[in-house]
């Protein structure tokens, strides 16, 4: 947007009285004011980068009707707390929060202002104009699993993560289940870093992998290509969350399990827009076009290929759920009894890793 | 030809007082060129960064908000940058603090004790206090740095947090995510201003600012511990102690990052969290240096530095910046302010070789 000095003035105006006077959803020419606050960089990949591609579609669908502020790098706690709060002081009625430690602040700004609506990712509040979304990342891993092991030669696994909340343990779980439908022999470590962006220590966490005989590595939630990058280095084949990083690894890309949040954000903006907006959980999977696989490895053979095609589609028509008993839990005992599918509930608190995965969970 | 710098006997009163505000005007002209060249509107960014800090109690609150920690660590690290004491891990007495005065909510979480909130703040700035002492102990039996001990224990402090956050401190109905329960209210700051989340920290962070006013201006041990680092040998025979000067350098700046940790969690955060610092403890360095090392100084200096970071933010959400233009722009205030104290306290020569035949 350009800045004419008309509009300097109006916006300083309105931000000089944006605490006295709440503003309603269409207060400067009928423009939606949507603001996206992101824990990282929004980098060229990653999870900043597909929630700014969710964004650039509602820009794309209302035109000059909708002005997005990308807000990135905003430490949560009481500096995401006073980033969100100006938001809306500054006029901004939709708000979508990209990471779990703004929460907290997010629910109490939610209270304080009915008329905005507030999209949060990965937590599990809800209140009337709060929804908390994620992806059912777990859907794609499986099928990233059936490939791994048909291309692994160690059967030994790796998985790079990033913190060990259940959204990642789902991930890494339902990785090791597809790996062991074709192989049940295949193991799997795991390394946290405990950071979402920490390119030094996802690529440290890469190279121990790699030392330890993993051949295929899941850098598990990355917004940085380290770990893509390293694995490339090394000749190991390499997947990842939300974004292709094909570029960074041409030879052992092993695909994308890609997020699109272009559906999800457009359909929330009509709701508030229409002033449907209801919260509730929005956990959102193959069905909904929201979780997707791409950029499959050639290397794969043709039969694995159809083999992953065919439970592919058995995932988008809702008709297999990865965590099907029986399956067994890191102790060896039993986590869910034959032919007992886990719901969602069960599934969004999992705080147990399967058999086959060697690292025990921090606890 | 090459330029040389020598100390000046005396520096000019005049320009040490001019320099930030020469500073200050030369980050404005270099913002606005590189605004401009972002396409963004120069005018609009400078509001939001300078002006609207001021324009609304919201605002002004939140600056002072910012500034309690700030404020706070800054006198107690400058107390030890005046006698070449240089405590760099205020970042990871601040995370110890912070973790030792959860330690009752974490523990309590229901409890309702008048003694909790002052039991936090004594275990804060006792933990921070402890932390910093490791590398006075380093430096007075090994003559191990001090640079390098602060803040090499800052990395381990901040790998400590991330071991409660996710072992046994997580809050059980958190689903796994690394951080505690909410306090309760008996462990919370009491609010300073009403409807702000401005909290006693700032009265704290004032009245250490007197103390420190008071042990640089009025005290003998204050004159000790400046001639202690500054001139070991002169100290020596003046029979005061080295050691003493590092390890009060090191508890001063520890005790008050310490308190300044659990001023955090009881306050705006309200939880142990991972983001309990977002480099307050580094900062304060900053903040120190540019206050000159003087107790008055450096209250207004961090009254400016937290200005600069709320107008930041603001600036981000409301000017459209990129979050790199506002780090930049903080850049070039330390860059300009720091190049002008260097050619106040030193004179420089332009030195003509001679061309050999």
């Amino acid at each position: 947007m350009t800045q004419t000095r008309r509009s300097f003035l109006k916006t300083s105006l309105a931000a000089s009285t944006a605490l006295a006077l709440p503003i309603p959803a269409f207060a400067q020419d009928g423009v939606l004011n949507v603001a996206l606050i992101v824990p990282s960089p929004a980098a060229d990949v990653g999870w900043s980068h597909t929630l700014e591609l969710g964004t650039k579609a509602l820009e794309a669908e209302y035109g000059d009707k909708i002005k997005v502020t990308l807000l990135e790098n905003i430490a949560e706690g009481p500096d995401g707390d006073r980033i969100m709060n100006k938001t809306v002081a500054d006029g901004n009625t939709f708000l979508i929060l990209g990471s779990f430690g703004y929460m907290n602040g997010g629910l109490k700004l939610a209270k304080a202002h009915p008329e905005v609506s507030i999209l949060h990712a990965s937590g599990y509040q809800v209140a009337p104009n709060f929804s908390p979304f994620g992806a059912r990342y777990y859907q794609g891993t499986y099928l990233m699993g059936m490939a791994a092991a048909s291309l692994t030669k160690s059967k030994k696994l790796g998985c790079v993560g990033a913190f060990a909340i259940p959204e990642l343990i789902t991930s890494i779980n339902a990785f090791t289940l597809g790996a062991q439908s074709v192989d049940p022999s295949i193991e799997i470590s795991v390394v946290w870093v405990n950071s979402w962006f920490d390119p030094a220590s996802e690529q440290e966490a890469a190279k121990a992998l790699l030392a330890q005989g993993c051949d295929v590595v899941f850098s598990n939630a990355q917004d940085t290509p380290s770990v893509v990058a390293a694995c490339e280095e090394a000749g190991a084949y390499v997947f990842n969350l939300n974004s292709s990083m094909k570029t960074y690894a041409p030879k052992k890309y092993l695909g994308v399990v890609g997020t699109d949040w272009a559906p999800f954000f457009k359909a929330s903006v009509a709701a508030h827009l229409a002033g449907t907006f209801a919260g509730s959980s929005a956990w959102l999977g193959m069905a909904d076009n929201c979780v997707f696989v791409a950029d499959w490895n050639p290397d794969i053979a043709p039969e694995m290929a159809a083999k992953i095609e065919a439970v592919h589609a058995t995932l988008l028509d809702g008709s297999f759920s990865p965590f099907t008993g029986p399956l067994t839990n890191q102790d060896g005992a039993e986590a869910v009894a034959a032919d007992v599918t886990l719901g969602d509930d069960a599934i969004l608190s999992m705080d147990w890793h399967v058999k086959g995965v060697t690292t025990p969970l921090p606890k | 030809m090459s330029i040389s710098f020598t100390r000046r006997a005396k520096a000019s009163r005049v320009a040490m007082l001019l320099a930030p505000v020469v500073a200050f005007c030369c980050a404005i002209v270099a913002s606005v060129i590189l605004f401009t060249a972002l396409g963004k509107s120069p005018g609009q960014a400078l509001y939001s960064l300078l002006l609207e800090p001021f324009l609304s109690w919201y605002n002004f609150s939140e600056v002072l908000l910012k500034m309690a920690p700030l404020l706070l660590i800054a006198q107690g690290l400058a107390i030890g940058f005046r006698a070449n004491v240089f405590n760099i891990g205020a970042e990871g007495q601040l995370i110890i603090g912070a973790i030792a005065a959860s330690a009752l909510p974490v523990w309590y979480p229901m409890g309702d004790s008048a003694w909790m909130l002052p039991a936090m703040l004594v275990m804060g700035a006792g933990a921070g206090m402890a932390w910093a002492g490791i590398a006075a102990l380093f430096r007075t039996r090994f003559n191990a740095n001090e640079i390098l001990v602060t803040l090499m224990l800052s990395l381990i402090a901040a790998q400590v947090l991330n071991y409660l956050l996710l072992g046994p401190w997580k809050d059980p109905n958190g689903f796994n995510f690394p951080q505690s329960v909410m306090f309760p209210d008996a462990a919370l700051l009491p609010i300073l201003l009403p409807g702000t989340r401005v909290n006693v920290s700032l009265l704290l962070a004032l009245i250490a600012s007197v103390l420190a006013y008071v042990l640089m201006r009025h005290r003998f041990s204050g004159f000790q511990l400046l001639v202690g680092g500054l001139a070991p040998r002169a100290a020596r025979y003046a029979g005061f102690s080295e050691t003493r000067a590092i390890w009060m350098s090191l508890l001063l700046g520890g005790l008050a990052a310490g308190l300044a940790g659990a001023s955090e969690v009881a306050g705006p955060l309200g939880q142990l969290q991972r983001s309990v610092s977002t480099g307050y403890g580094y900062s304060a360095i900053i903040v120190a240096y540019l206050g000159g090392l003087n107790p008055l100084g450096i209250v207004i200096s961090a009254f400016v530095m937290s200005v600069i970071y709320i107008g930041g933010d603001n600036a981000m959400v409301s000017a459209d910046l990129p979050v790199a233009a506002v780090w930049v722009f903080q850049g070039l205030l330390l860059c300009f302010y720091l190049a002008g104290l260097t050619f106040i306290r030193h004179k420089v020569t332009w030195i003509r070789r001679k061309v050999a035949p």
